[in-house]
Protein backbone atom coordinates (compact mmCIF):
# COMPACT_ATOMS: atom_id res chain seq x y z
CA UNK A 1 0.00 0.00 0.00
CA UNK A 2 1.52 3.27 -1.07
CA UNK A 3 1.80 5.79 1.65
CA UNK A 4 0.08 9.10 1.20
CA UNK A 5 1.83 11.68 -0.87
CA UNK A 6 2.21 14.93 1.03
CA UNK A 7 5.05 17.22 1.95
CA UNK A 8 6.80 16.08 5.07
CA UNK A 9 8.54 18.25 7.57
CA UNK A 10 10.25 17.33 10.78
CA UNK A 11 7.25 18.62 12.72
CA UNK A 12 4.68 16.75 10.67
CA UNK A 13 6.58 13.50 11.01
CA UNK A 14 6.81 13.96 14.73
CA UNK A 15 3.14 14.76 14.94
CA UNK A 16 2.33 11.73 12.83
CA UNK A 17 4.30 9.46 15.06
CA UNK A 18 2.40 10.72 18.07
CA UNK A 19 -0.93 10.00 16.46
CA UNK A 20 0.02 6.85 14.60
CA UNK A 21 3.05 5.18 16.09
CA UNK A 22 3.02 2.40 13.53
CA UNK A 23 2.98 3.41 9.90
CA UNK A 24 1.97 -0.09 8.94
CA UNK A 25 -1.35 0.23 10.67
CA UNK A 26 -3.27 2.13 8.10
CA UNK A 27 -6.85 3.22 8.35
CA UNK A 28 -8.94 3.48 5.25
CA UNK A 29 -10.68 6.80 5.10
CA UNK A 30 -14.28 6.97 3.96
CA UNK A 31 -13.31 8.74 0.74
CA UNK A 32 -10.80 6.02 -0.04
CA UNK A 33 -13.44 3.36 0.24
CA UNK A 34 -15.76 5.19 -2.13
CA UNK A 35 -12.82 5.52 -4.52
CA UNK A 36 -12.18 1.80 -4.36
CA UNK A 37 -15.82 0.95 -4.87
CA UNK A 38 -16.07 3.35 -7.78
CA UNK A 39 -12.93 1.88 -9.36
CA UNK A 40 -14.30 -1.64 -8.99
CA UNK A 41 -17.58 -0.67 -10.62
CA UNK A 42 -15.80 1.14 -13.44
CA UNK A 43 -13.56 -1.83 -14.17
CA UNK A 44 -16.50 -4.19 -14.27
CA UNK A 45 -18.48 -1.73 -16.36
CA UNK A 46 -15.72 -1.61 -18.94
CA UNK A 47 -15.69 -5.37 -19.39
CA UNK A 48 -19.48 -5.49 -19.43
CA UNK A 49 -19.56 -2.95 -22.23
CA UNK A 50 -17.10 -5.04 -24.21
CA UNK A 51 -19.28 -8.10 -23.72
CA UNK A 52 -22.04 -6.63 -25.84
CA UNK A 53 -19.75 -5.21 -28.46
CA UNK A 54 -19.18 -6.97 -31.77
CA UNK A 55 -15.93 -8.94 -31.75
CA UNK A 56 -13.20 -7.38 -33.84
CA UNK A 57 -11.79 -10.72 -34.96
CA UNK A 58 -11.65 -11.32 -38.71
CA UNK A 59 -12.09 -14.98 -39.65
CA UNK A 60 -8.91 -14.74 -41.62
CA UNK A 61 -8.70 -17.65 -44.03
CA UNK A 62 -12.44 -17.48 -44.68
CA UNK A 63 -12.77 -13.75 -44.94
CA UNK A 64 -10.16 -11.32 -46.04
CA UNK A 65 -9.54 -8.08 -44.27
CA UNK A 66 -9.73 -4.87 -46.29
CA UNK A 67 -6.18 -3.73 -46.71
CA UNK A 68 -5.24 -0.10 -46.16
CA UNK A 69 -4.76 1.76 -49.43
CA UNK A 70 -1.00 2.05 -48.93
CA UNK A 71 -0.46 -1.56 -47.83
CA UNK A 72 2.81 -3.06 -49.06
CA UNK A 73 3.23 -6.82 -48.88
CA UNK A 74 4.52 -9.52 -51.22
CA UNK A 75 6.96 -8.61 -53.93
CA UNK A 76 6.17 -9.25 -57.58
CA UNK A 77 7.22 -8.46 -61.13
CA UNK A 78 4.94 -6.60 -63.49
CA UNK A 79 4.13 -6.54 -67.18
CA UNK A 80 3.74 -3.42 -69.19
CA UNK A 81 0.04 -2.65 -69.36
CA UNK A 82 -0.03 -1.53 -72.99
CA UNK A 83 2.43 -3.80 -74.75
CA UNK A 84 2.18 -6.77 -72.43
CA UNK A 85 5.96 -7.04 -72.27
CA UNK A 86 7.72 -7.64 -69.01
CA UNK A 87 8.98 -4.44 -67.45
CA UNK A 88 12.22 -5.75 -66.01
CA UNK A 89 15.27 -4.72 -67.98
CA UNK A 90 17.68 -6.76 -65.91
CA UNK A 91 19.63 -3.70 -64.75
CA UNK A 92 20.45 -5.39 -61.42
CA UNK A 93 19.93 -2.21 -59.39
CA UNK A 94 17.68 -4.11 -56.99
CA UNK A 95 20.31 -6.79 -56.58
CA UNK A 96 22.89 -4.17 -55.63
CA UNK A 97 20.68 -2.31 -53.21
CA UNK A 98 19.15 -5.31 -51.45
CA UNK A 99 20.43 -5.28 -47.82
CA UNK A 100 19.93 -9.00 -47.10
CA UNK A 101 21.02 -9.82 -50.66
CA UNK A 102 18.06 -12.00 -51.47
CA UNK A 103 17.68 -10.86 -55.09
CA UNK A 104 19.74 -12.39 -57.86
CA UNK A 105 19.36 -11.15 -61.44
CA UNK A 106 21.08 -12.14 -64.67
CA UNK A 107 20.85 -9.79 -67.58
CA UNK A 108 19.91 -10.92 -71.08
CA UNK A 109 21.26 -8.51 -73.68
CA UNK A 110 18.93 -7.85 -76.54
CA UNK A 111 18.58 -5.42 -79.40
CA UNK A 112 16.10 -2.75 -78.36
CA UNK A 113 16.19 -3.31 -74.63
CA UNK A 114 17.56 -5.81 -72.17
CA UNK A 115 15.71 -8.47 -70.25
CA UNK A 116 16.24 -10.41 -67.06
CA UNK A 117 17.37 -13.88 -67.97
CA UNK A 118 16.76 -15.11 -64.45
CA UNK A 119 15.32 -13.25 -61.51
CA UNK A 120 15.19 -15.00 -58.14
CA UNK A 121 13.97 -13.60 -54.85
CA UNK A 122 14.44 -15.51 -51.61
CA UNK A 123 11.29 -14.34 -49.90
CA UNK A 124 12.04 -16.25 -46.70
CA UNK A 125 14.94 -13.91 -46.00
CA UNK A 126 13.42 -10.76 -47.42
CA UNK A 127 13.01 -7.97 -44.92
CA UNK A 128 10.45 -6.02 -46.96
CA UNK A 129 12.45 -2.81 -46.82
CA UNK A 130 11.09 -1.77 -50.22
CA UNK A 131 14.47 -0.51 -51.41
CA UNK A 132 14.26 -2.66 -54.57
CA UNK A 133 10.96 -1.03 -55.42
CA UNK A 134 12.41 2.41 -54.85
CA UNK A 135 15.37 1.96 -57.14
CA UNK A 136 13.59 0.15 -59.96
CA UNK A 137 13.74 2.49 -62.94
CA UNK A 138 10.98 0.74 -64.87
CA UNK A 139 8.52 -0.01 -62.07
CA UNK A 140 9.14 -3.67 -62.75
CA UNK A 141 9.35 -4.89 -59.15
CA UNK A 142 6.48 -3.75 -56.96
CA UNK A 143 4.73 -4.75 -53.77
CA UNK A 144 1.29 -6.32 -53.59
CA UNK A 145 -1.65 -5.69 -51.28
CA UNK A 146 -1.37 -9.15 -49.76
CA UNK A 147 0.81 -11.20 -47.50
CA UNK A 148 -0.79 -14.51 -48.42
CA UNK A 149 1.94 -17.03 -48.92
CA UNK A 150 1.59 -19.72 -46.28
CA UNK A 151 3.67 -22.78 -46.89
CA UNK A 152 4.98 -25.77 -45.01
CA UNK A 153 8.26 -25.78 -46.91
CA UNK A 154 10.35 -22.71 -47.12
CA UNK A 155 11.87 -23.79 -50.40
CA UNK A 156 8.58 -22.77 -51.89
CA UNK A 157 9.41 -19.22 -50.96
CA UNK A 158 12.37 -19.13 -53.27
CA UNK A 159 10.60 -17.22 -56.01
CA UNK A 160 11.78 -17.37 -59.59
CA UNK A 161 10.80 -15.04 -62.37
CA UNK A 162 7.66 -16.97 -63.35
CA UNK A 163 6.33 -17.07 -59.80
CA UNK A 164 7.02 -13.40 -59.31
CA UNK A 165 5.08 -12.60 -62.46
CA UNK A 166 2.26 -14.90 -61.35
CA UNK A 167 2.03 -13.11 -58.00
CA UNK A 168 1.93 -9.81 -59.85
CA UNK A 169 -1.11 -10.98 -61.78
CA UNK A 170 -2.78 -12.64 -58.81
CA UNK A 171 -3.03 -9.77 -56.35
CA UNK A 172 -3.78 -6.11 -56.40
CA UNK A 173 -0.76 -3.91 -56.82
CA UNK A 174 0.23 -1.54 -54.07
CA UNK A 175 0.22 2.16 -54.70
CA UNK A 176 3.97 2.56 -54.39
CA UNK A 177 6.13 2.14 -57.47
CA UNK A 178 9.70 3.20 -58.02
CA UNK A 179 8.92 6.27 -60.04
CA UNK A 180 6.23 7.55 -57.76
CA UNK A 181 8.41 7.10 -54.71
CA UNK A 182 11.30 8.88 -56.36
CA UNK A 183 9.08 11.73 -57.39
CA UNK A 184 8.02 12.20 -53.83
CA UNK A 185 11.60 12.52 -52.74
CA UNK A 186 12.87 14.91 -55.39
CA UNK A 187 12.77 18.56 -54.41
CA UNK A 188 9.67 20.37 -55.64
CA UNK A 189 10.04 21.58 -59.17
CA UNK A 190 9.94 25.23 -60.11
CA UNK A 191 6.34 26.22 -60.77
CA UNK A 192 6.82 27.32 -64.39
CA UNK A 193 9.89 26.08 -66.21
CA UNK A 194 10.82 29.09 -68.28
CA UNK A 195 13.56 27.43 -70.26
CA UNK A 196 13.65 23.99 -71.75
CA UNK A 197 11.89 21.28 -69.66
CA UNK A 198 14.35 19.57 -67.40
CA UNK A 199 15.33 16.10 -68.54
CA UNK A 200 14.39 13.37 -66.16
CA UNK A 201 16.85 12.70 -63.44
CA UNK A 202 16.62 8.96 -63.83
CA UNK A 203 16.76 7.03 -67.02
CA UNK A 204 13.29 6.40 -68.37
CA UNK A 205 9.82 7.67 -67.93
CA UNK A 206 10.12 9.02 -64.43
CA UNK A 207 9.31 12.60 -65.31
CA UNK A 208 5.87 11.92 -66.59
CA UNK A 209 4.79 15.47 -65.81
CA UNK A 210 1.13 14.75 -65.39
CA UNK A 211 1.78 12.17 -62.75
CA UNK A 212 4.62 13.57 -60.75
CA UNK A 213 2.74 16.54 -59.37
CA UNK A 214 -0.54 15.01 -58.39
CA UNK A 215 0.02 11.44 -57.45
CA UNK A 216 2.23 11.54 -54.38
CA UNK A 217 -0.25 13.78 -52.68
CA UNK A 218 -3.35 11.99 -53.81
CA UNK A 219 -2.94 8.55 -52.29
CA UNK A 220 -1.64 9.95 -49.09
CA UNK A 221 -5.06 11.40 -48.42
CA UNK A 222 -6.75 7.99 -48.62
CA UNK A 223 -4.47 6.54 -46.00
CA UNK A 224 -6.47 4.68 -43.38
CA UNK B 1 -32.58 -54.27 -7.45
CA UNK B 2 -30.13 -54.74 -4.59
CA UNK B 3 -29.82 -51.71 -2.37
CA UNK B 4 -26.08 -51.31 -2.86
CA UNK B 5 -26.70 -50.95 -6.59
CA UNK B 6 -29.16 -48.10 -6.10
CA UNK B 7 -26.63 -46.49 -3.82
CA UNK B 8 -24.12 -46.61 -6.63
CA UNK B 9 -26.34 -45.41 -9.45
CA UNK B 10 -27.06 -41.91 -8.14
CA UNK B 11 -23.41 -41.02 -7.49
CA UNK B 12 -22.46 -42.49 -10.86
CA UNK B 13 -24.95 -40.28 -12.65
CA UNK B 14 -23.98 -37.18 -10.67
CA UNK B 15 -20.29 -37.82 -11.24
CA UNK B 16 -20.72 -38.11 -14.99
CA UNK B 17 -23.02 -35.14 -15.23
CA UNK B 18 -20.54 -33.07 -13.25
CA UNK B 19 -17.62 -34.13 -15.45
CA UNK B 20 -19.60 -33.36 -18.58
CA UNK B 21 -20.67 -30.03 -17.13
CA UNK B 22 -17.13 -29.15 -16.17
CA UNK B 23 -15.74 -29.82 -19.63
CA UNK B 24 -18.37 -27.63 -21.21
CA UNK B 25 -18.02 -24.92 -18.62
CA UNK B 26 -14.44 -24.44 -19.81
CA UNK B 27 -15.86 -23.67 -23.24
CA UNK B 28 -18.40 -21.31 -21.71
CA UNK B 29 -15.69 -19.50 -19.84
CA UNK B 30 -13.45 -19.22 -22.87
CA UNK B 31 -16.27 -17.90 -25.03
CA UNK B 32 -17.37 -15.46 -22.36
CA UNK B 33 -13.83 -14.26 -21.72
CA UNK B 34 -13.25 -13.86 -25.44
CA UNK B 35 -16.32 -11.71 -25.87
CA UNK B 36 -15.20 -9.50 -22.99
CA UNK B 37 -12.00 -8.87 -24.91
CA UNK B 38 -13.79 -8.36 -28.24
CA UNK B 39 -12.56 -11.72 -29.51
CA UNK B 40 -14.56 -14.74 -30.65
CA UNK B 41 -12.91 -17.55 -28.74
CA UNK B 42 -12.86 -21.19 -29.86
CA UNK B 43 -14.52 -21.32 -33.24
CA UNK B 44 -12.91 -23.86 -35.50
CA UNK B 45 -13.65 -27.22 -33.86
CA UNK B 46 -17.24 -27.99 -34.64
CA UNK B 47 -19.89 -25.32 -35.18
CA UNK B 48 -18.89 -22.27 -33.17
CA UNK B 49 -16.24 -24.34 -31.42
CA UNK B 50 -18.78 -26.57 -29.70
CA UNK B 51 -16.54 -29.63 -29.94
CA UNK B 52 -13.53 -27.82 -28.51
CA UNK B 53 -13.73 -29.39 -25.01
CA UNK B 54 -13.76 -32.86 -26.56
CA UNK B 55 -10.78 -32.00 -28.71
CA UNK B 56 -8.99 -30.68 -25.63
CA UNK B 57 -9.74 -33.82 -23.66
CA UNK B 58 -8.53 -36.05 -26.50
CA UNK B 59 -5.38 -34.02 -26.83
CA UNK B 60 -4.65 -34.27 -23.12
CA UNK B 61 -5.25 -38.02 -23.16
CA UNK B 62 -2.76 -38.53 -25.96
CA UNK B 63 -0.05 -36.42 -24.38
CA UNK B 64 3.03 -38.05 -23.02
CA UNK B 65 3.03 -38.40 -19.25
CA UNK B 66 6.22 -36.76 -18.04
CA UNK B 67 7.49 -37.30 -14.51
CA UNK B 68 10.43 -35.12 -13.49
CA UNK B 69 13.50 -37.11 -12.49
CA UNK B 70 13.86 -35.39 -9.16
CA UNK B 71 10.16 -35.61 -8.31
CA UNK B 72 8.89 -37.56 -5.35
CA UNK B 73 7.18 -40.13 -7.53
CA UNK B 74 4.60 -41.46 -5.15
CA UNK B 75 3.38 -38.09 -3.96
CA UNK B 76 3.61 -36.67 -7.45
CA UNK B 77 1.43 -39.40 -8.92
CA UNK B 78 -1.05 -39.42 -6.09
CA UNK B 79 -1.57 -35.67 -5.88
CA UNK B 80 -4.02 -35.20 -8.80
CA UNK B 81 -6.31 -37.87 -7.38
CA UNK B 82 -6.16 -36.50 -3.87
CA UNK B 83 -6.88 -33.11 -5.35
CA UNK B 84 -9.79 -34.29 -7.45
CA UNK B 85 -11.65 -36.36 -4.85
CA UNK B 86 -12.71 -33.52 -2.49
CA UNK B 87 -13.61 -31.39 -5.47
CA UNK B 88 -15.98 -34.12 -6.65
CA UNK B 89 -17.19 -34.99 -3.17
CA UNK B 90 -18.68 -31.55 -2.64
CA UNK B 91 -21.39 -32.40 -5.13
CA UNK B 92 -22.56 -35.22 -2.88
CA UNK B 93 -24.60 -33.05 -0.56
CA UNK B 94 -26.07 -30.65 -3.09
CA UNK B 95 -29.73 -31.39 -3.79
CA UNK B 96 -30.40 -30.51 -7.41
CA UNK B 97 -34.16 -30.60 -6.90
CA UNK B 98 -36.36 -31.64 -3.98
CA UNK B 99 -35.23 -35.18 -3.25
CA UNK B 100 -32.83 -35.29 -6.18
CA UNK B 101 -29.31 -35.60 -4.88
CA UNK B 102 -26.80 -38.13 -3.66
CA UNK B 103 -26.93 -37.58 0.09
CA UNK B 104 -29.00 -34.81 1.58
CA UNK B 105 -27.46 -35.11 5.03
CA UNK B 106 -28.60 -32.89 7.87
CA UNK B 107 -25.19 -31.22 8.13
CA UNK B 108 -24.86 -30.73 4.38
CA UNK B 109 -23.32 -27.26 4.54
CA UNK B 110 -20.79 -28.34 7.11
CA UNK B 111 -19.82 -31.30 4.93
CA UNK B 112 -19.48 -29.06 1.91
CA UNK B 113 -17.31 -26.50 3.69
CA UNK B 114 -15.11 -29.11 5.32
CA UNK B 115 -14.55 -31.16 2.19
CA UNK B 116 -13.97 -28.19 -0.09
CA UNK B 117 -11.16 -27.03 2.19
CA UNK B 118 -9.52 -30.44 1.84
CA UNK B 119 -8.41 -29.83 -1.72
CA UNK B 120 -5.44 -28.02 -0.24
CA UNK B 121 -3.94 -31.37 0.72
CA UNK B 122 -3.75 -32.53 -2.87
CA UNK B 123 -2.60 -29.12 -3.94
CA UNK B 124 0.27 -29.08 -1.51
CA UNK B 125 1.18 -32.65 -2.43
CA UNK B 126 1.39 -31.59 -6.06
CA UNK B 127 3.57 -28.62 -5.22
CA UNK B 128 5.84 -30.60 -2.93
CA UNK B 129 6.08 -33.73 -5.03
CA UNK B 130 7.02 -31.87 -8.20
CA UNK B 131 10.30 -30.81 -6.61
CA UNK B 132 10.14 -27.57 -8.50
CA UNK B 133 10.67 -24.27 -6.78
CA UNK B 134 7.86 -22.54 -8.62
CA UNK B 135 5.45 -25.33 -7.80
CA UNK B 136 6.48 -25.34 -4.17
CA UNK B 137 6.23 -21.57 -3.90
CA UNK B 138 2.81 -21.70 -5.44
CA UNK B 139 1.66 -24.47 -3.11
CA UNK B 140 2.83 -22.53 -0.08
CA UNK B 141 1.05 -19.43 -1.26
CA UNK B 142 -2.07 -21.50 -1.76
CA UNK B 143 -1.96 -22.89 1.76
CA UNK B 144 -1.46 -19.38 3.05
CA UNK B 145 -4.40 -18.08 1.11
CA UNK B 146 -6.81 -20.90 1.76
CA UNK B 147 -6.21 -20.75 5.50
CA UNK B 148 -6.89 -17.02 5.36
CA UNK B 149 -10.03 -17.21 3.30
CA UNK B 150 -11.75 -20.29 4.61
CA UNK B 151 -12.94 -18.43 7.67
CA UNK B 152 -14.66 -15.56 5.83
CA UNK B 153 -15.99 -18.14 3.37
CA UNK B 154 -17.54 -20.20 6.13
CA UNK B 155 -18.86 -17.21 8.02
CA UNK B 156 -20.52 -15.72 4.97
CA UNK B 157 -22.01 -19.10 4.09
CA UNK B 158 -23.35 -19.38 7.61
CA UNK B 159 -25.48 -16.24 7.27
CA UNK B 160 -28.12 -18.00 5.12
CA UNK B 161 -27.83 -20.96 7.46
CA UNK B 162 -28.83 -18.72 10.35
CA UNK B 163 -31.63 -17.15 8.36
CA UNK B 164 -32.99 -20.55 7.38
CA UNK B 165 -32.31 -22.12 10.75
CA UNK B 166 -30.92 -25.34 9.33
CA UNK B 167 -27.65 -26.84 8.13
CA UNK B 168 -29.49 -29.12 5.75
CA UNK B 169 -29.19 -27.94 2.18
CA UNK B 170 -32.70 -28.89 1.14
CA UNK B 171 -34.15 -27.02 4.13
CA UNK B 172 -32.27 -23.88 3.21
CA UNK B 173 -33.56 -24.17 -0.33
CA UNK B 174 -37.09 -24.92 0.84
CA UNK B 175 -37.25 -21.73 2.93
CA UNK B 176 -36.54 -19.67 -0.17
CA UNK B 177 -39.27 -21.20 -2.34
CA UNK B 178 -42.29 -19.26 -3.50
CA UNK B 179 -41.41 -15.79 -4.66
CA UNK B 180 -37.96 -14.43 -5.58
CA UNK B 181 -38.32 -11.97 -2.72
CA UNK B 182 -37.79 -14.86 -0.36
CA UNK B 183 -34.32 -15.48 -1.78
CA UNK B 184 -31.74 -14.63 0.81
CA UNK B 185 -29.96 -12.22 -1.53
CA UNK B 186 -33.05 -10.00 -1.23
CA UNK B 187 -33.04 -10.12 2.56
CA UNK B 188 -32.67 -6.44 3.45
CA UNK B 189 -29.04 -5.32 3.80
CA UNK B 190 -27.78 -8.55 5.39
CA UNK B 191 -28.46 -10.61 2.28
CA UNK B 192 -26.65 -8.31 -0.13
CA UNK B 193 -23.65 -7.83 2.15
CA UNK B 194 -23.37 -11.55 2.77
CA UNK B 195 -23.61 -12.27 -0.95
CA UNK B 196 -20.80 -9.84 -1.80
CA UNK B 197 -18.61 -11.27 0.94
CA UNK B 198 -19.45 -14.77 -0.22
CA UNK B 199 -18.41 -13.96 -3.79
CA UNK B 200 -15.17 -12.33 -2.67
CA UNK B 201 -14.16 -15.16 -0.39
CA UNK B 202 -15.22 -17.75 -2.98
CA UNK B 203 -12.94 -16.06 -5.47
CA UNK B 204 -10.09 -16.27 -3.00
CA UNK B 205 -10.83 -19.81 -1.89
CA UNK B 206 -10.90 -20.93 -5.53
CA UNK B 207 -7.70 -19.00 -6.24
CA UNK B 208 -9.32 -17.03 -9.01
CA UNK B 209 -8.24 -13.65 -10.30
CA UNK B 210 -7.73 -11.18 -8.58
CA UNK B 211 -6.57 -13.58 -5.88
CA UNK B 212 -4.58 -15.88 -8.14
CA UNK B 213 -1.16 -15.39 -6.60
CA UNK B 214 -0.59 -19.12 -6.52
CA UNK B 215 -0.92 -19.33 -10.27
CA UNK B 216 0.27 -15.82 -11.08
CA UNK B 217 0.52 -16.39 -14.82
CA UNK B 218 3.29 -13.87 -15.26
CA UNK B 219 5.61 -15.18 -12.56
CA UNK B 220 4.88 -18.77 -11.53
CA UNK B 221 3.88 -20.11 -14.97
CA UNK B 222 1.07 -22.49 -14.00
CA UNK B 223 1.77 -22.59 -10.30
CA UNK B 224 1.66 -25.93 -8.51
CA UNK B 225 0.72 -27.82 -11.68
CA UNK B 226 3.66 -26.61 -13.71
CA UNK B 227 5.29 -30.05 -13.87
CA UNK B 228 2.14 -31.96 -14.72
CA UNK B 229 1.22 -33.05 -18.20
CA UNK B 230 -1.31 -35.19 -19.96
CA UNK B 231 -4.10 -36.76 -17.97
CA UNK B 232 -2.69 -35.75 -14.60
CA UNK B 233 -2.85 -32.15 -15.66
CA UNK B 234 -6.37 -32.78 -16.92
CA UNK B 235 -7.38 -34.23 -13.55
CA UNK B 236 -6.11 -31.15 -11.75
CA UNK B 237 -7.91 -28.84 -14.14
CA UNK B 238 -11.04 -30.93 -13.75
CA UNK B 239 -10.77 -30.64 -9.99
CA UNK B 240 -10.34 -26.88 -10.10
CA UNK B 241 -13.33 -26.36 -12.32
CA UNK B 242 -15.41 -28.84 -10.36
CA UNK B 243 -14.63 -26.91 -7.21
CA UNK B 244 -15.57 -23.70 -8.89
CA UNK B 245 -18.87 -25.07 -10.15
CA UNK B 246 -19.58 -26.65 -6.78
CA UNK B 247 -19.09 -23.28 -5.12
CA UNK B 248 -21.33 -21.67 -7.73
CA UNK B 249 -24.04 -24.23 -6.94
CA UNK B 250 -23.59 -23.52 -3.25
CA UNK B 251 -23.93 -19.78 -3.87
CA UNK B 252 -27.04 -20.32 -5.96
CA UNK B 253 -28.49 -22.53 -3.26
CA UNK B 254 -27.67 -20.24 -0.37
CA UNK B 255 -28.58 -16.91 -1.89
CA UNK B 256 -30.54 -17.34 -5.11
CA UNK B 257 -33.21 -19.77 -3.97
CA UNK B 258 -31.83 -22.94 -5.58
CA UNK B 259 -34.55 -24.49 -7.76
CA UNK B 260 -37.24 -21.88 -7.23
CA UNK B 261 -38.42 -20.35 -10.47
CA UNK B 262 -41.40 -20.03 -12.75
CA UNK B 263 -42.79 -23.01 -14.60
CA UNK B 264 -43.55 -26.57 -13.56
CA UNK B 265 -41.59 -28.37 -10.91
CA UNK B 266 -39.44 -30.44 -13.27
CA UNK B 267 -37.82 -27.23 -14.51
CA UNK B 268 -36.31 -26.77 -11.04
CA UNK B 269 -32.90 -28.30 -11.79
CA UNK B 270 -32.65 -26.16 -14.93
CA UNK B 271 -33.26 -23.02 -12.90
CA UNK B 272 -30.72 -24.17 -10.37
CA UNK B 273 -28.17 -24.77 -13.11
CA UNK B 274 -28.86 -21.37 -14.67
CA UNK B 275 -28.38 -19.62 -11.34
CA UNK B 276 -25.15 -21.50 -10.70
CA UNK B 277 -23.94 -20.55 -14.18
CA UNK B 278 -24.87 -16.97 -13.45
CA UNK B 279 -22.62 -16.98 -10.39
CA UNK B 280 -19.89 -18.68 -12.39
CA UNK B 281 -20.12 -16.01 -15.07
CA UNK B 282 -19.97 -13.26 -12.47
CA UNK B 283 -16.77 -14.83 -11.21
CA UNK B 284 -15.41 -14.95 -14.75
CA UNK B 285 -16.51 -11.37 -15.28
CA UNK B 286 -14.53 -10.34 -12.21
CA UNK B 287 -11.58 -12.32 -13.50
CA UNK B 288 -11.27 -10.25 -16.65
CA UNK B 289 -11.91 -6.93 -14.93
CA UNK B 290 -9.18 -6.79 -12.33
CA UNK B 291 -5.46 -7.14 -11.97
CA UNK B 292 -3.81 -9.38 -9.45
CA UNK B 293 -3.50 -8.20 -5.85
CA UNK B 294 -0.22 -8.45 -3.99
CA UNK B 295 0.28 -11.20 -1.40
CA UNK B 296 0.24 -8.91 1.61
CA UNK B 297 -2.83 -7.12 0.28
CA UNK B 298 -4.64 -10.40 -0.07
CA UNK B 299 -3.84 -11.36 3.49
CA UNK B 300 -4.66 -7.88 4.77
CA UNK B 301 -8.00 -7.95 2.99
CA UNK B 302 -8.84 -11.25 4.60
CA UNK B 303 -7.66 -10.73 8.15
CA UNK B 304 -8.27 -7.01 8.53
CA UNK B 305 -11.42 -6.49 6.52
CA UNK B 306 -13.27 -9.59 5.48
CA UNK B 307 -12.93 -11.66 8.64
CA UNK B 308 -14.17 -8.95 11.06
CA UNK B 309 -16.87 -7.94 8.60
CA UNK B 310 -18.23 -11.46 8.15
CA UNK B 311 -18.02 -12.14 11.85
CA UNK B 312 -19.89 -8.92 12.60
CA UNK B 313 -22.45 -9.74 9.96
CA UNK B 314 -22.95 -13.20 11.41
CA UNK B 315 -23.56 -11.78 14.88
CA UNK B 316 -25.90 -9.13 13.49
CA UNK B 317 -27.80 -11.82 11.62
CA UNK B 318 -28.10 -13.86 14.79
CA UNK B 319 -29.47 -10.86 16.65
CA UNK B 320 -31.92 -10.09 13.88
CA UNK B 321 -33.10 -13.68 13.69
CA UNK B 322 -33.63 -13.91 17.45
CA UNK B 323 -35.38 -10.55 17.47
CA UNK B 324 -37.72 -11.52 14.65
CA UNK B 325 -38.57 -14.97 15.93
CA UNK B 326 -39.07 -14.07 19.58
CA UNK B 327 -40.47 -10.65 18.80
CA UNK B 328 -39.02 -8.59 21.59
Amino acid sequence: MASEVRPRTAESVEADLKVRPYETVRRYEATEITTIVRAVLRAMGATLKNLFRKPVTVHYPDKERQYPSRYRGLLALTYDKETGEENCIGCRLCEYVCPPAVIKVEMLKSEKRNYAKTFTLELYACEFCELCVQVCPTDAIVMMKSFDMPTADRREMLLDKDRLHAIGLQYEQSWATGNRLRDMQTPPKAPAPAHAPKPAATTQGSADPGKSGADPVGPRVETV
Amino acid sequence: MPSWLTLLIAPFIVLNVVIGLVTYVTLLERKFAARMQSRIGPYRVGPHGLLQPIADALKLMMKEDVVPTAADRRIYNLAPIVFLIPCMLIFATIPFAPGLGVADVNIGILFFLAVSAMEIVGLFMAGWGSNNKYALLSAMRAVNQIISYDLPFIFSALVPVLLAGSLKMSDIAAVQQGSPLKWFIFYPVIGQLAFIMFIVSTLAAENRVPFDILEAESELVAGFRVEYSGMKFALIQLGEYAHMIGSSFLGALLFLGAWSGPGPEYLGPIWFLLKAMFIFLVVTWIRWSFVRIRVDQILALSWKALLPATLGLLITTAVVVVWRTSGF
